[in-house]
């Protein structure tokens, strides 16, 4: 399935600065993003509108993860799926330049939670995606397919536009 | 990089590839749209989506870039006729010309990343600004008019409807009232005057602030812009009412439902 | 917005009405709504907008235009609403209200 991740430069900046905070004891930070979605002659098209941070104390103390969420964050994210009828993509951060990707836990880890929205939303696509500080990557669960597809385009849209990952 | 865009490399190393890899959508092939799609198969724009349900006829012929007198007499669909000259300068272009109003093909305007309006009226220009603002698409706008005035003057305007930035309406170049006139008109206001001068310039600027979005050269950031062209005395400046609203958020397009498809099925 | 005794009074012409905002503007979706006799299609989706637009205080949006018994001004065409197209003829002075009476009046064009 390809599809095309959207999202303004103001929303992302917001998000970036929340990333970027210090946490107590977390390695990295990290949120969700409510999307809209659509259909377009390549594929689909997921509009990003609302980014809902994780507060601090939703983040669980465990040295093992750099970034771990507790049930309140989830609980918090999948209410906002269901009253906003949103996609959700979770998002975090990466300090390097160049082309992101998940470690092996981020993946690990993902493909127990991001599934978990369809229990409000199922017939919309949810995801997650990870952020540099040049460059994005994300993954992609579509109703009734078992596994994630790549993101094929991660695109800010404003002055200038920039085109975070071009798969295609 | 391609040395046939070498004169361009001040644009960024990866210009070339951006441009190939970026969509234009083209919403009118007439006066405007004709100068627009030349000139980005120059720059090296490699997609394209043209949207025009109309065949080349004899008054086009005075202002569309591209078309010829055959066309004319073949009643060549203009988007055939932008295809043609598009794949005369880039054969590698890929054209999706469609012959249709383009509110009866949402899904490829949806695939565009920026696109040109290059409509006539205000209601057809608000509409696309509508479902342009809908799949979260920069919608950049050109137009001019000749008015009856000693004895007759020419404008135009290029305005930049940028998501979550200033809409037409935020920067009052569309106002309710045009618009309450416009629907309530009886058929079709028939063809405005239109000369080619006077779209090659707004054209010209529209493709410069198109490709300041895409491969900024400088560290101006337009951010939203209104520029009004006075076509009597050849100047292009920014609208009064932008300076005042270009760093605010839109008023208009605020909610999170208009974003996506209300119909949404997997 | 219609409340919702108000969209239930709209199934005996339709089949399960919806209503959606766009834009600010107030619509109720009529899928298959049924037209008076003489009418061609006899059946279709049309979109109702309770909302001020276009110099219009109300207007009945049709998924395509219809032949009828009277010649109709179909002044608006192809106008995209909720990403689908919409064709309307000029039919203006009904003013915002209950949706079923509201609907009638643009019906009556039809007859």
């Amino acid at each position: 399935m390809n599809s095309h991740f959207k999202l303004t430069v103001t929303l992302l900046d917001h998000v970036i600065a929340d990333l970027s905070r210090p946490h107590p004891f977390a390695a990295e930070r990290a949120g969700f993003i409510g999307c809209k979605v659509s259909r377009n002659r390549e594929g689909i098209l997921i509009l990003a509108h609302t980014y809902v941070p994780l507060q601090d104390d939703w983040y669980a103390d465990d040295q093992r993860y750099g970034c771990f969420f507790n049930a309140d964050a989830m609980r918090v994210a999948m209410q906002f799926a269901l009253t906003n009828d949103a996609s959700v993509f979770h998002i975090h951060m990466h300090e390097h330049r160049g082309r992101p990707w998940f470690s092996r836990i981020d993946l690990r880890e993902s493909r127990k939670f991001v599934p978990d929205f369809w229990n409000v939303r199922p017939n919309l696509p949810h995801g997650t995606l990870v952020v540099s500080t040049d460059s994005a990557a994300g993954l992609c669960w579509y109703p009734s397919e078992n596994k994630p597809t790549k993101i094929s385009r991660i695109t800010t849209v404003g002055f200038p536009m920039k085109f975070l990952e071009r798969l295609t | 990089m391609n040395d046939r865009y070498s004169r361009q490399s001040f644009l960024g190393t990866n210009s070339e590839a951006l441009f190939q890899s970026v969509r234009a959508g083209l919403v009118g092939l007439g006066g405007g749209g004709s100068h627009i799609a030349q000139q980005s198969a120059h720059i090296g724009i490699g997609r394209f989506a043209l949207f025009d349900p109309d065949a080349t006829e004899f008054p086009n012929l005075n202002r569309t870039v591209g078309a010829t007198f055959e066309d004319a007499i073949s009643k060549t669909p203009k988007v055939i006729v932008a295809e043609r000259m598009i794949k005369g300068i880039n054969p590698y272009a890929e054209v999706w010309p469609i012959q249709l109003e383009w509110q009866k093909d949402f899904e490829s305007l949806r695939a565009c990343d920026v696109v040109f309006g290059c409509l006539d009226g205000f209601s057809r220009r608000a509409q696309l600004e509508e479902s342009c603002r809908r799949a979260m698409i920069p919608l950049i706008d050109i137009g001019m008019d000749v008015h009856k005035g000693e004895p007759y003057s020419i404008s135009g305007q290029v305005v930049v409807s940028m998501p979550g930035k200033p809409c037409f309406k935020c920067l009052g170049f569309v106002r309710d009232k045009d618009l309450d006139e416009e629907g309530r008109r009886y058929g079709e206001a028939g063809g405005n005057p239109q000369v080619v001068w006077s779209n090659g310039v707004l054209a010209s600027t529209a493709v410069g602030i198109f490709i300041q979005m895409l491969a900024p050269w400088c560290r101006i950031n337009p951010g939203s812009a209104f520029l009004g062209y006075d076509g009597d005395r050849f100047t292009l400046e920014h609208d009064a009412r932008c300076a005042v609203t270009v760093n605010q958020n839109c008023e208009h397009f605020v909610s999170v439902g208009d974003l996506g498809d209300p119909f949404w099925k997997p | 917005m219609a409340g919702e005794g108000e969209l239930r009074e709209l199934d005996q012409l339709c089949i399960e009405p919806k209503e959606f905002t766009e834009f600010d503007r107030n619509y109720i979706l009529l899928p298959q709504l049924r037209l008076p006799d003489g009418c061609t299609p006899a059946v279709v989706d049309a979109l109702l907008c309770l909302s001020a637009r276009d110099g219009y205080a109300t207007r009945l949006f049709y998924a395509q235009q219809i032949t009828t018994r009277k010649a109709l001004n179909w002044n608006a065409q192809n106008v995209p609403i909720l990403q689908r197209s919409w064709f309307a003829y000029s039919w203006n002075y009904v003013a915002s209200g209950r949706p079923i009476e509201v609907l009638a009046q643009h019906l009556k064009a039809l007859q």
